[in-house]
């Protein structure tokens, strides 16, 4: 008896799971495009990391480190002209650990920022010239624990298409 | 068709690259007695700040530290009839520091107290404990040339609102030595106050005994 009832409750639950893995990895960065920013420059590509605060607190390790640094974006995004996209800042994770990351621009783009493995909508609308340009003013907080030398630290412009 | 280009060009699009680079990551600070910041603390001269700490600094109006010359005095008199009969004289300081530099917490009493602190500045993962010694004469002399060891002194170490170990614990100078007299964990303000005391277990001749010790402090 419990032979035969098996299967017949097997099937229900196959579907289920199978709509929760379309449900779960379909919309959100299926359209994702990285972003030729090979146009971006970096005034100073090193940036200098300072303390936070000059002294440290009494009682729990103070380690956060600060650097600013100001670039000139350009991306281009002719291959999406005329139509309408969503552009994010993307920062992946990696050394030196968690990182914080946060702009302003001189408008073209939004001001925001991403902890690192995220990303940061900067642009939604329409994509009307080949090239965006903006200068970012960018400030990195990291924990000076890992900051034990220079590390590279790697972000991209992504595009959503829509 | 578009796919295509797509994937195409997505391959050619690369990450832009910044390098995080500590700057001057490493810096000491010790005061005994007298200190010096560029500015107040924490950009205000009441406690609590006016801004939450440990947002002190520069950048928030706060000081840094800066060199202070100043050579603190810490005496005590010995009446004649007391020479020698064990009983410590209490000894007191000119310092008048009572406030952290940190955050202008009243932290030490004068002048019964001296107060004694810093901090070590490291990046990377915690590393040993900075450390702090005495280099102590083997006497104090007056000026006919008489002597007082100065294992003669001594000083217990407390702070207002402290409670458990002290950076810089309780002790007594050894004579003609070097001597660890505290450490400081990387990354961490470290404060105590001194309150020393003359043991008066000797007879010395009456007159006026002087030495001067040298505080050092050492980070890895």
């Amino acid at each position: 008896m419990s032979s035969r009832t098996a299967p017949a409750r097997t099937a229900p639950a196959f579907f289920f799971a199978l709509a929760l893995t379309i449900i779960c990895c379909a919309p959100s960065h299926a359209n994702s495009v990285t972003i030729d920013d090979s146009g971006t420059q970096a005034l100073d590509p090193s940036v200098s990391m300072r303390w936070k605060t000059a002294t440290p607190a009494r009682s729990a390790a103070d380690n956060v480190m600060i650097g600013t640094t100001i670039i000139r974006v350009r991306i281009n995004v002719m291959p999406w002209l005329k139509h309408s996209g969503r552009i994010y800042l993307s920062l992946p994770a990696q050394q030196p650990g968690p990182i914080r990351l946060s702009w302003i621009t001189q408008g073209r783009f939004l001001p925001g920022q991403v902890q690192s493995g995220n990303r940061t909508l900067i642009y939604s609308g329409p994509i009307t010239a080949p090239f965006m340009e903006d200068t970012l003013t960018l400030q990195f907080v990291v924990d000076g624990s890992h900051m034990q030398r220079a590390v590279p630290v790697t972000y991209h412009f992504e595009m959503d298409e829509s | 068709m578009g796919a295509v280009l797509l994937a195409g060009f997505s391959s050619l699009a690369p990450a832009y690259t910044v390098t995080l680079d500590p700057a001057s990551p490493k810096a000491i600070y010790l005061q005994v007695g007298a200190g010096g910041f560029t500015a107040d603390y924490c950009g205000g001269t009441t406690y609590p700040p006016q801004h939450a700490t440990p947002d002190c600094g520069p950048n928030y109006g706060g000081g840094t530290p800066e060199n202070n010359a100043t050579i603190n005095l810490v005496s005590g008199t010995v009446a004649s009839g007391s020479v020698g009969n064990r009983t410590a004289v209490a000894m007191t300081t000119n310092s008048t520091v009572t406030n952290s530099y940190l955050d202008g917490y009243v932290f030490c009493s004068v002048p019964a107290q001296l107060y004694i602190g810093g901090f070590y500045r490291t990046t990377g993962a915690a590393t040993a404990a900075a450390s702090v010694t005495a280099t102590v004469p083997a006497a104090l002399k007056d000026a006919t040339g008489d002597s007082i060891a100065f294992s003669q002194i001594a000083w217990t170490s407390s702070g207002n609102g402290d409670s458990g170990a002290e950076p810089f614990s309780a002790g007594t100078f050894v004579s003609g030595g070097v001597q660890t007299v505290g450490s400081m964990a990387s990354n961490s303000w470290n404060e105590s106050c001194l309150t020393f005391s003359y043991l008066n277990t000797v007879v010395p001749p009456s007159g006026t005994y002087t030495g001067a010790v040298l505080y050092t402090m050492s980070a890895p």
